[in-house]
């Protein structure tokens, strides 16, 4: 408890600091059938599994970052480490601070936690009470509870044209959690993460699951309440469209390391100076793809160029989706290059 | 800081009053455990009139047909208070990964399911305990003794409370290694319904099994609460020590409990995601 002070102390200025950060596994070797079962019980032949290697990253204050990696990344688990839930292997790990393992319950006042996949609410209950009693459990003033509602009342009671009635807060307030859509649970949960106005909050794949709609009305509640509380929110997802919507910076993990920690524009930028020309050169034809480079060559030139030999029938042309910049990060392109664009491709 | 920490007592009235709302929406459990315990009754009803029968005195092992009734009733409506699903429920949150729902307020995990665990005793308290017990002091023409054991069962029972609780956190924590406690928890289920008298007053006990249960904390769950209510507890002296020896079990166990967890909770990996 006396060393907390020292580390209450941050130089940077940052709000969440992983130095070195490493986190393994240790699990058993698990043996075929039911002879290798009854060995198992007895068996001491464990296999350490790297979740988590060598992570560094300082967040400032009102950040929003999107955390992004293949299942399996460590992504979850890095989060689980600075919510104080899972102790790390090595390193270091301030939030708001504290060392998040040894200061779990000092931490939990200042974190929000959101998992997409499972609710915090109390499940029988309508959520105006799980509200109440998170109320009291993070021993929110009076005061600041109003004012958290009356955000609520204006980000969600306001019709925002949509005619969406089941995402209005008091609907929402009403209605038990287990007879909440999944949409509204979300939304709900989101809510109630927010609550004890915490300097940040997680977002473990918040929109999984969920319709266009639903997805839109999350991404804009969340916006808007980083913009006013100022919350720093880190969010892990698969749905690209929740970078593109949120985050301003984008650190990419795979296989327990950071692969990628920048902004999300210079994240398309790698690939910026390309584009895909697809053409048809008869009704009935397929899509012709010709990935050109744009510093080498332009558009119109290679346009011109097929013209001379075929007949052109359409043509498309397409920027390369996010989405395509991480596939090429994630199967290990590390050198940011672009190879193949997929069927027919010129090789610039 | 003697206020703040008052101030701070809101935090666990309120898991009390959330697992009090929660408890309330399963009416339908509550009924039906009602009808169980019917049931129970007549079977153990008819079993003990056969002994009786077969016994040439009124009394057996110093208690009448009526003392033995009323211990056996008594037992299993506090029985139904104290066997919350703090085992099963621990180890289905650590299994599906759900615990991690409560590591993340800013609580002890134990003391955050010990409130909540409150919230559903006080639904079998007001709803099956207080009934039964004034329908069984009708019908026996008060053969209970109002005065002051009613006073005194209540501190009883809360020591009561809190020493099944540390049981169960306990072999609940096991589950962080097995990943699965069904088998303990059956194992523990049945030592504390025998050793503790909740199933066979301990009066009925061969010396010897009677000597190894007063040495055990599970007597202090059932039969002391129920001896006090019944105010078999002659002298104060004689109230004071059973208190105590409940008290000494709780801070044992509080203690035990504790330290297990945190050397436990180290290991703890949190599935999926």
């Amino acid at each position: 408890m006396k060393k907390t002070s020292l580390n209450c102390r941050d130089s940077s200025g940052s709000v969440i600091s992983l130095k070195g950060l490493n986190k393994e596994f240790k699990t058993l070797n698990r043996r075929e059938g039911i002879r290798g079962g009854l060995l198992d019980l007895f068996s001491r032949n464990y296999k350490v599994i790297k979740a988590v290697s060598d992570v560094s990253l300082e967040i400032m204050p009102g950040e929003r970052v999107g955390l992004l990696g293949p299942n399996g990344a460590g992504k979850s688990t890095t989060i689980k480490m600075m919510s104080g839930v899972l102790k790390p292997s090595g390193g270091e790990i301030l939030v708001n601070g504290f060392v998040p393992y040894t200061n779990r319950v000092k931490n939990a006042q200042n974190i929000g936690v959101v998992f997409g996949q499972r609710s915090q609410l109390w499940w029988a209950l309508p959520l105006i009470e799980s509200f109440k009693i998170l109320k009291d459990i993070y021993l929110i003033e009076d005061k600041a509870y109003n004012e958290m509602m009356e955000l609520y009342h204006s980000i969600l009671g306001a019709d925002s044209g949509d005619g969406e009635e089941n995402s209005k807060l008091e609907v929402l307030l009403k209605k038990p959690v287990r007879q909440m859509s999944l949409g509204q649970r979300t939304l709900s949960d989101i809510l109630a993460s927010f609550l004890h106005n915490p300097k940040v909050v997680f977002l473990d794949e918040p929109t999984i699951g969920l319709d266009v709609t639903m997805k839109a009305k999350i991404r804009e509640l969340v916006l808007e309440l980083n913009r006013i509380r100022g919350t720093t929110v880190i969010l892990t997802t698969h749905d690209i469209g929740d970078v593109d919507a949120l985050c301003e910076r984008v650190i990419i993990i795979d296989k327990g390391g950071i692969l990628y920690d920048d902004t999300i524009e210079k994240l398309k930028g790698y690939f910026g100076a390309y584009r895909t020309l697809k053409v048809k050169f008869g009704k009935h034809d397929d899509w012709h793809e010709y990935l050109i480079d744009e510093d080498k060559s332009s558009v119109m030139d290679k346009l011109a160029e097929i013209g001379k030999e075929k007949k052109i029938a359409d043509i498309k042309i397409e920027e390369i989706a996010t989405e395509d910049v991480i596939k090429k990060i994630y199967s290990g392109d590390e050198q940011l290059t672009v190879n193949e664009g997929g069927g027919e491709h010129e090789t610039p | 800081m003697k206020l703040r920490s008052l101030c701070n007592l809101r935090k666990y009235f309120t898991l009390v009053r959330g697992g009090l709302l929660e408890a309330l929406q399963w009416r339908a459990s509550i009924f039906i455990q009602l009808i169980g315990n019917i049931i129970y009754l007549i079977i153990v009803y008819n079993l003990w009139q056969a002994i009786y029968a077969s016994s040439p005195d009124e009394t057996v092992n110093g208690m009448t047909f009526t003392d033995t009734m009323l211990y056996l009733v008594l037992a299993m409506t506090i029985f139904n208070m104290l066997s919350t699903w703090t085992v099963w429920m621990m180890s289905n949150e650590i299994r599906d990964g759900s615990i991690i729902l409560t590591l993340i307020r800013p609580m002890e995990y134990r003391t955050y399911t010990f409130f909540n665990v409150l919230g559903g005793d006080a639904v079998t308290l007001f709803m099956l305990f207080l009934p039964t017990f004034v329908i069984v002091s009708l019908i026996t023409n008060f053969a209970v003794p109002i005065g002051v054991n009613l006073l005194w069962f209540i501190p009883a029972l809360i020591f009561a409370r809190m020493i099944s609780f540390y049981i169960d956190f306990f072999v609940g924590t096991v589950c962080l290694y097995t990943e699965s406690t069904w088998g303990v928890d059956m194992a523990k289920e049945v030592l504390i319904l025998l050793m503790s008298g909740a199933v066979i007053p301990l009066a009925f006990f061969p010396d010897w099994l009677r000597t190894i249960a007063e040495f055990l904390p599970f007597q202090a769950i059932y039969n002391i609460p129920l001896q006090i209510l019944l105010g078999r507890a002659a002298t104060l002296r004689e109230l004071l020590t059973m208190l105590g020896v409940q008290l000494f079990w709780v801070a044992f166990l509080y203690i035990a409990s504790g330290l297990f967890w945190r050397k436990s909770v180290k290991i703890i990996t949190v599935n999926g995601g």
